[in-house]
């Protein structure tokens, strides 16, 4: 199921994506701007599969993605996204943010982020992290009294917060 | 040999070569033998016969060629229509008189050899005027200490011929023929390339380079290397140079193997500048042991389509890997390189470092694959890479993914891509330097800590070399 949002000349706009699919993101006006942002968490054996591509069509457009995800139990987490600068659209500023945290041995996670460039004059970045959380964070807030159940969904809570 | 042989062979045809379409259609005349352009099952094994292989390598030819056969063009990456294998000759044997003069040869890659100050004697044979750089004298005495401490660096072929049981144990083991079309293409047809064995605990301090090797066959359209570090050696491999490497083939597929051994480490440096009238496409692959470390140095300057991702198979307990890649493109070529870290034991550690130069509508693209199987815990990956566009009308693409099947894991991935900024070059004219030079100066500071890695003679010459592609750049 492909979901289609354009953003026009001049307009500001916040998407926030909350199941998984394929999203597409055109910014076809000057000046579009555009903050996309997704939550996700899978418990049990859910799977999340998330595409976001990001089309810049027009010069002078700026959007900035953020995706994050838990994994839990035997859930598998995957973002796919892609950002896409057409020829032509200088003064354009992209980026792309995949953020994974596997909470059990047999969660499965896969990042895709990818980036196609076609005109000079942007700046474009991506950056995918995937890791457990830390066991220092944990000691910390178990020093404090918490348990280790609390201190996960704690951090969890702060992780998928944006 | 020569009667079984003549049945196919043919005299050089002028026609033939007219419809040459993208090779440089020099006259082929003074090889010896050619085979008919056209891949066919007679073909392969007339190469076996002619060469004298044992049979199990004539079996593993014909093998690889049913699945080159059955296997289709890669659907993704770089536009490869431009290939026509019936066109090409799979097996060509130089004559030892020259092959080609140098009035041939055209004149920019002249004019490059005189700014890189190659030696006249190497000139030559990087033009491809000789077959074989007179290398004896000099190269003579280090050949000798290699073989005191039982290091074998010999062509493919004659390590096949010398060493068969070494050859069997370890041959197609990493990448087997129905790796992928090419890998099945090079299996089928190789000839030339390099065998190297490095003997336990024995540190090779010099790099072994292939223009140094003596009494084999230069460079090959389908090379075939293998390379084999026992436990605790090093050694430090260096395939090509920065000058233009000048051939008439238009299809470059080399497949290398290495194996890394318990505490071994191996670095691979290749810097490819084919003329740009090549397809290069290349499989390459590390199987590295406990605790043994593979190092790729991967420089792409040249070709007219390049697709290349050297990958390491991370199998012991706390193995290394890194690649380091550098990819130039210029008008019309498209360099598709990138890397495969496949971590398949705990504590193995992995870094890519990607920086990627595109200018006059030249496309890079990095495309790049991590792996963390089950049973890696503890592993830790960072991917890094940096594209920078000169003009408006290049192009960069970024294609990584991370499969990740442990969640005890560290992996990371960065990728940026600009231009050289306004508020850079402004800084730098401010202090008195022509727009040019801060053009290159910004440029050489993209790529110098990967340069850094290289000996010194070729991080002198990649850095002319780098200058000299700049020149005239000025949009």
């Amino acid at each position: 199921m492909l979901t289609v949002f354009e953003v026009h000349q001049e307009e500001k706009k916040v998407i926030k994506i909350e199941e998984s699919g394929e999203y597409l993101v055109k910014l076809v006006g000057s000046g579009a701007d555009v903050e996309i942002t997704g939550s996700f968490r899978a418990i049990g054996k859910e799977k999340t599969d998330v595409t976001v591509i990001i089309h810049h069509q027009a010069p002078h457009t700026r959007a900035n993605t953020t995706l994050r995800g838990v994994g839990e139990d035997q859930a598998t987490v995957r973002f796919v996204g892609r950002i896409k600068i057409d020829e032509k659209c200088g003064d354009t500023n992209s980026f792309l943010t995949e953020r994974i945290l596997l909470l059990s041995d047999d969660a499965k996670a896969e990042a895709i982020p990818d980036l196609e460039i076609l005109s000079d004059d942007v700046k474009c970045s991506h950056a995918a992290s995937i890791s457990r959380i830390p066991a220092e964070h944990l000691f910390y807030l178990m020093s404090r009294g918490l348990t280790q159940k609390a201190a996960e969904a704690l951090i969890v809570e702060g992780f998928l917060a944006l | 040999m020569a009667r079984f042989a003549q049945k196919h062979t043919t005299k050089y045809d002028p026609k033939a070569a007219n419809s040459y379409e993208h090779g440089y259609s020099f006259s082929t005349d003074k090889y010896s033998y050619i085979t008919k352009p056209g891949i066919r099952r007679e073909v392969v094994e007339e190469i076996s016969h002619l060469k004298e292989e044992p049979e199990w390598m004539l079996e593993l030819r014909l093998i690889a060629y049913d699945q080159f056969m059955a296997k289709v063009m890669p659907p993704w990456g770089a536009d490869l229509s431009g290939i026509n294998f019936d066109l090409i000759r799979y097996y060509l044997r130089p004559t030892d008189t020259q092959v080609k003069s140098w009035d041939e040869v055209p004149p920019e890659v002249k004019k490059t050899f005189d700014r890189l100050g190659i030696p006249e004697a190497e000139r030559a044979v990087l033009a491809g005027v000789k077959a074989q750089y007179d290398s004896e004298v000099v190269y003579g005495s280090l050949k000798n200490v290699w073989a005191k401490d039982g290091v074998i660096f010999l062509s493919m072929d004659e390590g096949l011929k010398q060493y068969p049981d070494l050859v069997k144990e370890y041959f197609g083991k990493v990448i087997p023929s129905g790796d992928n079309k090419f890998s099945a293409l090079n299996s089928a047809v190789w000839s030339g390339g390099s065998f190297v064995y490095v003997p336990k605990g024995v540190n090779v301090k010099m790099p072994l380079q292939t223009y140094f090797r003596i009494n084999a066959e230069f460079a090959g359209q389908f090379e075939r290397t293998l390379i084999i570090v026992d436990e605790g050696a090093t050694v430090h491999y260096v395939e090509g140079c920065t000058a233009p490497n000048f051939s008439s083939y238009s299809l470059h597929s080399a497949v290398v193997e290495i194996f890394v051994k318990k505490g071994a480490r191996c670095q691979y440096t290749t810097i490819q500048n084919w003329y740009k009238n090549i397809y290069n496409l290349v499989t390459k692959r590390a199987y590295v042991e406990e605790e043994g470390e593979m190092v790729w140095t991967d420089f792409n300057m040249g070709s007219k389509v390049t697709m290349k991702y050297p990958g390491f198979i991370l199998a012991g307990k706390g193995a290394k890997g890194e690649t380091l890649s550098m990819a130039l493109a210029g008008a019309g070529q498209h360099q598709d390189t990138g890397s495969k870290a496949i971590h398949l034991a705990p504590h193995t550690s992995s870094t890519i470092v990607s920086k990627s130069i595109s200018k006059d509508g030249g496309r890079t693209s990095y495309r790049g694959m991590v792996n963390v199987g089950p049973h890696a815990h503890d592993s830790k990956n960072t991917v890094i890479c940096d594209a920078l566009l000169l003009d408006s009308i290049s192009r960069s693409d970024t294609y990584p993914v991370d499969r990740i099947f442990n969640s005890h894991v560290q992996i990371q991935h960065e990728a940026t891509v600009s231009k050289i900024g306004d508020d850079q070059l402004f800084y730098l004219m401010s202090r008195g330097i022509t727009e040019e030079n801060a053009r290159k100066m910004i440029v050489n500071g993209f790529v110098d800590d990967l340069i850094r890695k290289l000996p010194l003679e070729y991080a002198v010459e990649m850095n002319r070399l780098i200058e000299y592609e700049m020149e005239g750049s000025i949009g």
